[in-house]
């Protein structure tokens, strides 16, 4: 189960690093969009073709923000329970609770362009969180399976 | 954790104990969010009655609700026009799937071999019949006349007031054009991708007297696979004008989303979706909002100067009247937009608002959970997810007000069929100018509106989102007359699926 809350807890933050890339690569590809000459508006954006390829960006942004990783912050969440691993709960649920905020900022961002900004550094906190959780898992100890006498300390 | 000593079995049941206290509440949304093989739009959601005590002899509203099973209700089928009339204007429509080539053909359905369709010309007070058959659209067909207000049975929802068309199979619409106006026509069936692929066209009706400009010119504007076009083609649409001729330039919008319409000089807005501004004034600097499924008609005056009246549909494509040849830049599109809250002068209304007898919530927001046994964000109305949705219940000759408001952050250009919504506020500032009279309201994130509406057209009615996306993820709900009921169904052996 380490292994597993390991590889889901990289996930998470490899997932992080495409949403960064996938927003501005689409992003670019709209100012290459506007340079040439193409016009947006909400008609377009709205419209079911895909005016400049990197339209893709976007919508990998989506999807991958509204279902997959929500879903493996989810996973990650149920595998901490049978982790036994001191802390593996709590860094999960940190992960956790930092995706469903980025969501929620990332909606909110449409509407209000300053939370916008905060969804990009909430991204940070993410990221960096995730992956701690991941490398604790390297030396982290069981919390149950030896002796609490024996037990070795984790960091955090 | 390891500090508290728990017993042995604890231990071990706990991590189980705690995912199931996860995935049980979520299995259980899920599997009440899915939805039944077959199922009418009466057994959707809650009965809603606008704070007026239901008339429980004359319960139409549904079939599990209130549980009249014996009373005898009217089917919306009896809801058509004089079937004894002969038919003033007939149209033959044959609808198609084709293989969009890209270039000329943008389109992936066609109707008569094109997209838009054939522009359907009337005169008020004509019977206009429609005969639509579908040749090769394998999710079959309907049309729903935007903005007419059309006998019930006429309306061309699937699995509200008909069943989709299959292919090889044809369907007669009769209604009449009682209102002078621009409207336009579409598939009901499917339609997120069927109007967005091109099953459209516009639908004029003259008014009978002598109209003051001397052109009319029908511009539609849609965006075919990221191609912005007027009237199918994606280039300005040239009018051969001479200099001081007026036009009559009715605009558009049948894609999802609101598109900016402005022009190079001074312009008068003659009619928003169809209704007639009372006392339009002259404009200039000022961009309009046209919504998803909205048209405006504009009155532009060709310059005497030898160039051209320029009205641009977003800043892509324009409508150009003038001199052949003649060079008019591309004017800048205006900061400011013309508010209608406040434009042309008042009239007095059909009806009075005031009085209403019924008042309606619908509230839009957007919140995660189960739609059609999906995740993700959906769409709310009234803090309920499809198919939980309110039905609005009226009774004929009622008047309802209607309260409009957006906390979802993304803009909703709302549409109700078979009537016509006036506004009488937004934000909670009351309306002054010209009565604005709208089937398709551009309902901004964060923006409110009061509207006003008479009960005047009995059957059952969507009231929904026109981004026919969100249409599709369930910005949808419904208006139904008291007593009455549909024999139709969404999805079922004719595979409805209205959005």
């Amino acid at each position: 189960m380490r292994t597993v809350y390991k590889v889901l807890a990289y996930f998470v933050a490899i997932e992080v690093a495409v949403q960064a890339m996938a927003a501005v690569w689409a992003i670019a590809g709209l100012g290459k969009w506007v340079e040439g000459g193409g016009v947006v508006d909400k008609a377009l954006m709205e419209s079911e073709g895909m005016p400049f390829p990197e339209v893709a960006g976007f919508i990998v942004h989506g999807i991958n923000g509204t279902f997959v990783i929500p879903g493996i912050a989810l996973l990650l969440l149920i595998t901490s329970f049978f982790a036994r691993v001191r802390g593996a709960i709590k860094w999960a649920v940190i992960v956790f609770v930092l995706v469903v905020v980025q969501g929620q900022l990332g909606f909110l961002g449409h509407e209000i362009t300053a939370v916008a900004a905060l969804h990009g550094l909430n991204a940070l906190a993410l990221f960096g969180t995730a992956l701690y959780a991941a490398r604790r898992m390297r030396t982290a100890a069981p919390s149950t399976v030896s002796p609490p006498e024996e037990r070795v300390e984790t960091p955090v | 954790m390891s500090s508290i000593k728990l017993p042995r079995t604890l231990r071990v049941a706990l991590p189980f104990l705690a995912t199931l206290a996860i995935l049980a509440p979520l299995t259980w949304m899920w599997h009440a969010s899915r939805l039944p093989a077959a199922y009418s739009v009466m057994d959707m959601g809650y009965p809603d009655y606008g704070g007026v005590q239901p008339d429980l002899s004359m319960a139409g509203h549904a079939h599990h609700q209130l549980g009249h099973p014996f009373v005898p209700r009217r089917s919306i089928t009896d809801l058509i026009a004089d079937p004894t009339r002969p038919a003033d204007v007939r149209v033959d429509l044959v609808a198609r799937q084709q293989q969009p080539t890209g270039g000329a053909s943008l389109a992936q359905y066609t109707l008569n071999g094109t997209s838009p369709g054939p522009e359907i010309h009337a005169i008020r007070g004509q019977l206009v019949e429609v005969h639509l058959r579908n040749e090769s659209v394998t999710a079959g067909v309907t049309l729903h006349w935007h903005g007419l207000d059309v006998p019930n049975a006429m309306d061309g929802v699937a699995g509200v007031t008909q069943d989709a068309v299959p292919v090889g199979g044809a369907f007669t619409y009769r209604f009449v054009a009682d209102q002078a106006g621009s409207f336009w026509y579409h598939s009901h069936q499917v339609s997120n991708p069927q109007v967005a692929g091109g099953l459209f066209g516009s639908l004029v009706v003259r008014p009978r007297s002598v109209v003051t400009q001397q052109l009319d010119v029908s511009a539609i504007a849609h965006t075919y696979a990221g191609v912005r076009t007027i009237n199918g083609k994606a280039e300005d649409l040239q009018v051969p004008a001479r200099g001081g001729e007026r036009a009559r330039v009715r605009i558009a919008n049948t894609d999802n989303g609101p598109m900016e319409v402005w022009s190079s000089g001074p312009y008068r807005l003659l009619a928003i979706d169809g209704s007639d501004v009372h006392r339009p004034s002259e404009v200039s600097g000022r961009s309009l909002t046209l919504t998803s499924g909205g048209r405006a008609d504009l009155e532009v005056t060709v310059p005497t100067d030898g160039t051209a009246a320029r009205v641009q549909v977003s800043k892509a494509v324009a409508v150009i009247t003038g001199p052949m040849g003649a060079r008019t830049p591309v004017p800048p599109q205006p900061a400011e937009d013309l508010d209608l809250l406040t434009y042309g002068s008042p009239a007095p209304l059909r009806f009075d608002p005031a009085h209403a007898m019924r008042r309606f919530d619908y509230v839009i927001g957007r919140r995660p959970g189960f739609v059609r046994g999906r995740p993700g964000m959906w769409w709310s109305i009234n803090g309920h997810l499809y198919p939980n949705v309110p039905m609005f219940v009226v009774r004929e000759g009622d008047v309802a007000v209607v309260h409009i408001e957006n906390r979802s952050g993304e803009v909703h250009p709302m549409h109700l069929h078979g009537h016509h919504m006036v506004i009488l506020a937004r934000d909670g500032v009351r309306a002054t100018g010209s009565p604005w009279w709208v089937d398709s309201l551009n309902v901004a994130g964060n923006e409110s509106y009061d509207v006003a509406f008479q009960a005047n057209n009995p059957g059952i009615w969507m009231d929904h989102c026109h981004n026919l996306k969100h249409a599709a993820q369930g910005m949808v709900a419904h208006l139904m007359y008291e007593g009455l009921d549909t024999p139709y169904r969404i999805a079922g052996p004719a595979e409805n699926r209205p959005e």
